[in-house]
């Protein structure tokens, strides 16, 4: 009976613990500074409808080849949508129609950045994934294959299909089946309670186990984009290192490190590496050419 | 003769004009009576103005009758004609000055004209005499009532998402110099806001003072219902008032003390800093009825018409007909949302999200606006006649019901398709050699941006500062340590006799005093002490998990010894146990009062004896 008890005692205070964690899944750093929105869901309704028209009319004006006009508009919804994200408002839609924005005002790097943002509170939007494959068609830099197989995606595919938040709310609820199967089987003790618990119990440790590795790849890991036009990859953290290579707008890195101003990355690109200057020597592309250090300005952080 | 007829048409087409313009005169003619202050010192003077509005050929109207004022001079006359926007307004004033002769409150009486066989009276005017010394200073001037403000809404009442008008009026008296105006608008949470036409400036009388009011008008739309505040609005202003001035002796003095360089170098002009402040106002917003509400009830609260058109009606199969559906009327025409297509079969269109252009149309009184969504339908068939119908359905807040518009389907002519293949799509230099034409790409676009409001949540927030999952993450640990619990006791209830028992004994000592307390009130003296005696035993062979029938008074002193017990209520167990055994047996029951004692003594020592044991 005692062991028991502590059994079941360690189960809950573990699963407080990792439910705790697991709230902080999908939220950025500037996020956790301010969790509680500064502007109502109304004003927030107000400004979108209002950034969603200015989107429209440029979207007219640029059929109509009006497209100073157009400009006009873009860069106003573009700062519509920045305020309610700034005023701690954060819905998918809002990142995926600034993405938009930044599309049709050629800024691939943000587009890239904010359909990233958008994906991970909306992972099961086709639309989403189309825009984000189109914009990552357009960019200047060959990507490397960083997508995770469709196998992978096919057997794990509540990892892939649920949002952070959306696991907690799995997690939970098989707790709570879970639980709620513990307490009959105290109070009724019936033989097939137990056998349901096991397999709930189950189901809840893989739930756990995918929301921490959910939480360790996005907020564990950091991810950026290149926002800038062009920049350059340095051998260390200063100007006064030589340049590496050149990376475009919207290619995408994993950030290592950071010191300063500079984020020491790992960029997901072809680079192209002489090896000597023989003739004929063949073009080898390692792991270790595509890390260098980027200014800070350069990243956005997904 | 020639010359003769100009000259006469000339004449006639005067006539005419002055004819029209005395008419419209005399269709609104008032009598106004108007003072420049109300509350006055002995040693002031009040000017009594009396304007006829709307003709200037009229005679002088009557004096009216004062009391407590005596005539200085007058009437002054002035006429005034203005024409704004073509339309043309005269008045003429007869003013007077007058002396207040006494203290006190009086009323300047109705005046009265008469024109055209018509009386017209003006309405009376209450002013106040006070003493000098009364008055607050005689330099200064009494700015509380030279300038307020108000607040208003329409309505204290009303549906959700219905237009409500917000009015602030900033009142100052007529002729009063105002500048630097800084206007803080209210706070106007859970409503959204748009702005109603330019400010309006008009004129008002209060009291018989003539104010000029600025107006600033708002239409609100209340997004949640409840009690909804509106806090209050500010206006700072600074009045510009002119100080008389004091005479001075020296030669330049008399050169520049003329009225013209006053004004001209702002001399003499003293600015006095003035903030008001309206009270704050409450409406309620009700929710929309749920009685009643049509299924294609999609938001909109208002008062709209909608107008359907079509450019082409002869179309082919997969050809896109683009339905242009206005939306217009009164209310927030920004938020609606797209008429429905009622289809009789779903694979008869296929429709493409609308694009929509909003233009609001008027903002003079209320918001009123057109919504222009643009839907492209194709059709899938070659058998269809006519386009869906279209649906739009709002609520009228006036009416306080649901309305709904339909418009019937138009019809259309839709021929086959000249080649009904499917389309292959490839990109171009694709070296499949291929007799067939095959589409090409001509060009990649990006899905257009999403404009769904009913989903639009704040996804930042913090999952676990949500009641609901600390509730659920709680409330079932605690069930099931409880569960935990509750269920070991119970198996120990029912497995260890002797620890049963110990709990079971006082309730079951309680009852049988309770038949003991029973036998009392019947005075059964014989059942009584036998209840006592009963009560006390098998309490304390419950306790030590013995039978009844051994428990003696020496045999209960050492176990209760050995359980810890004080020797005080040993030595009590011990007499009680003796007393009601031989009651019990014996003749003499005692009194009322003792057998009263006996039971308050059992009680007592058993709620001692639980405490130790």
């Amino acid at each position: 009976m005692k062991i028991r008890f502590i059994f079941f005692s360690f189960l809950i205070i573990l699963f407080l613990n990792c439910g705790m964690r697991s709230a902080e899944c999908g939220e950025s750093e500037s996020e956790i500074r301010n969790p509680k929105s500064k502007i109502s869901r109304d004003e927030a309704i107000k400004l979108f409808t209002n950034a969603n028209e200015n989107y429209l009319q440029a979207a007219k004006g640029i059929a109509a080849k009006n497209n100073q006009e157009a400009d006009q508009k873009l860069k106003e919804a573009a700062s519509q949508y920045e305020t309610i994200l700034a005023n701690g408002f954060k819905h998918g839609q809002i990142y995926y129609n600034l993405g938009n924005t930044y599309y049709r005002t050629e800024e691939l790097g943000k587009s890239v950045l904010n359909y990233r943002k958008a994906q991970r509170l909306m992972p099961r939007n086709a639309d989403l994934d189309a825009n984000l494959k189109l914009v990552k068609n357009s960019i200047e830099d060959k990507e490397l294959p960083n997508e995770v197989p469709v196998v992978l995606r096919r057997i794990f595919f509540w990892y892939f299909l649920l949002s952070g938040k959306e696991l907690i709310v799995v997690a939970v609820s098989l707790y709570v089946v879970f639980m709620t199967l513990v307490f009959f089987l105290i109070i009724l003790k019936y033989g097939w309670l137990k056998r349901l618990m096991i397999g709930f119990s189950a189901g809840l440790f893989i739930a756990v186990v995918s929301l921490g590795i959910k939480i360790y790849s996005e907020q564990g890991v950091s991810h950026g984009v290149i926002i800038t036009t062009k920049c350059q990859v340095r051998y260390g953290p200063g100007e006064e290192y030589e340049p590496k290579f050149e990376v475009h707008n919207g290619a995408e890195c994993l950030i290592e490190g950071e010191k300063e101003d500079w984020y020491n990355v790992y960029v997901y690109v072809g680079v192209k590496q002489e090896t000597g200057s023989k003739p004929g020597a063949e073009e080898k592309v390692g792991k270790e050419v595509r890390k260098g250090w980027l200014q800070k300005k350069d990243v956005g952080v997904i | 003769m020639r010359k003769y007829v100009r000259y006469f048409g000339f004449l006639i087409s005067v006539a005419i004009i002055f004819g029209c313009i005395q008419k419209t005169f005399a269709e609104d003619i008032s009598l106004t009576a108007t003072i420049d202050r109300n509350s006055l010192t002995l040693n002031d003077r009040l000017q009594l103005t009396l304007t006829i509005h709307g003709t200037q050929d009229t005679s002088p109207p009557s004096f009216p009758s004062i009391d407590g004022f005596t005539l200085l001079f007058g009437p002054k006359i002035s006429a005034e004609t203005s024409i704004i926007n073509g339309v043309v307004s005269v008045s003429k004033g007869y003013t007077y000055v007058l002396q207040p002769a006494a203290k006190g409150k009086f009323t300047i009486g109705p005046s009265t004209v008469e024109y055209q066989g018509k009386v017209y009276t003006s309405s009376p005017v209450t002013v106040e005499v006070v003493d000098t010394a009364t008055s607050s200073g005689s330099q200064a001037p009494d700015i509380s009532k030279l300038v307020f403000v108000e607040l208003s809404t329409d309505k204290n009442e009303a549906y959700i998402y219905e237009q409500i008008v917000l009015s602030f009026r900033f009142y100052f008296q007529k002729g009063l110099p105002v500048a630097d105006l800084d206007y803080g608008a209210p706070a106007t949470k859970n409503f959204m806001e748009e702005k109603l036409g330019d400010q309006r400036q008009y004129e008002e009388i209060r009291d018989g003072i003539v104010y000029n009011v600025l107006e600033l008008r708002t239409a609100l739309f209340p997004m949640v219902s409840g009690e909804l505040a509106i806090t209050q609005a500010r206006l700072k202003c600074n009045l510009i008032i002119q100080q008389r001035r004091e005479q001075r002796d020296s030669p330049f003095d008399n050169v520049f003390s003329d009225a013209f360089f006053d004004d001209f170098f702002g001399r003499g002009q003293k600015r006095y800093p003035v903030e008001r402040t309206t009270g704050s106002i409450t409406v309620k917003v009700k929710h929309l009825p749920e009685q009643g509400k049509p299924r294609e009830f999609n938001g909109a609260v208002g008062t709209y018409n909608m107008d359907v058109s079509m450019k082409t009606q002869h179309v082919k199969v997969g050809d896109p007909i683009t339905l242009s559906m206005s939306v217009y009327g009164e209310g927030n025409i920004q938020t609606i949302n797209e008429p429905l297509l009622s289809l009789n079969n779903e694979k008869d269109f296929k429709l493409y999200p609308a694009e929509s252009n909003t233009q609001i149309t008027n903002r003079e009184e209320l918001i009123r606006g057109r919504k222009v969504f643009s839907k492209v339908i194709e059709p899938q068939k070659a058998d269809l006649k006519a386009t869906p119908a279209i649906v739009f359905s709002f609520f009228d807040p006036r009416a306080g019901q649901y309305r709904t518009i339909t418009k019937e389907p138009i019809p259309i002519v839709v021929e086959a398709g000249e080649q009904e293949m499917p389309i292959q799509l490839t990109l171009s230099g694709s070296n499949i050699a291929s007799s067939k034409q095959q589409a090409q790409i001509l060009t990649q676009d990006i899905l257009p941006i999403m404009t769904n409001l009913s989903s639009l949540r704040n996804q930042g927030n913090r999952i676990y500062t949500n009641p609901l999952f600390i509730a659920c993450l709680s409330i079932p640990a605690i069930a099931v340590i409880a569960s935990f619990f509750v269920t070991r006791q119970k198996e120990r209830l029912q497995t260890d006799i002797g620890y049963a028992r110990d709990k079971r004994a006082h309730a079951i000592a309680k009852k049988r005093l309770v038949v003991a307390k029973s036998a009392l009130s019947r005075y059964v003296p014989e059942e009584f002490y036998s209840s006592l005696s009963k009560s006390m035993a098998d309490y304390l062979a419950d306790k030590f998990n013995i039978s009844a029938a051994s428990v003696t008074g020496d045999k209960a002193g050492i176990l209760l010894k050995q359980r810890g017990v004080g020797d005080d209520i040993i030595e009590e167990v011990y007499r009680c146990l003796a007393d009601f055994d031989y009651r019990r047996f014996s003749k003499d029951g005692g009194t009322r009062e003792e057998m009263d004692h006996s039971l308050k003594l059992a009680e007592q020592l058993i709620t001692k004896l639980e405490r130790q044991l």
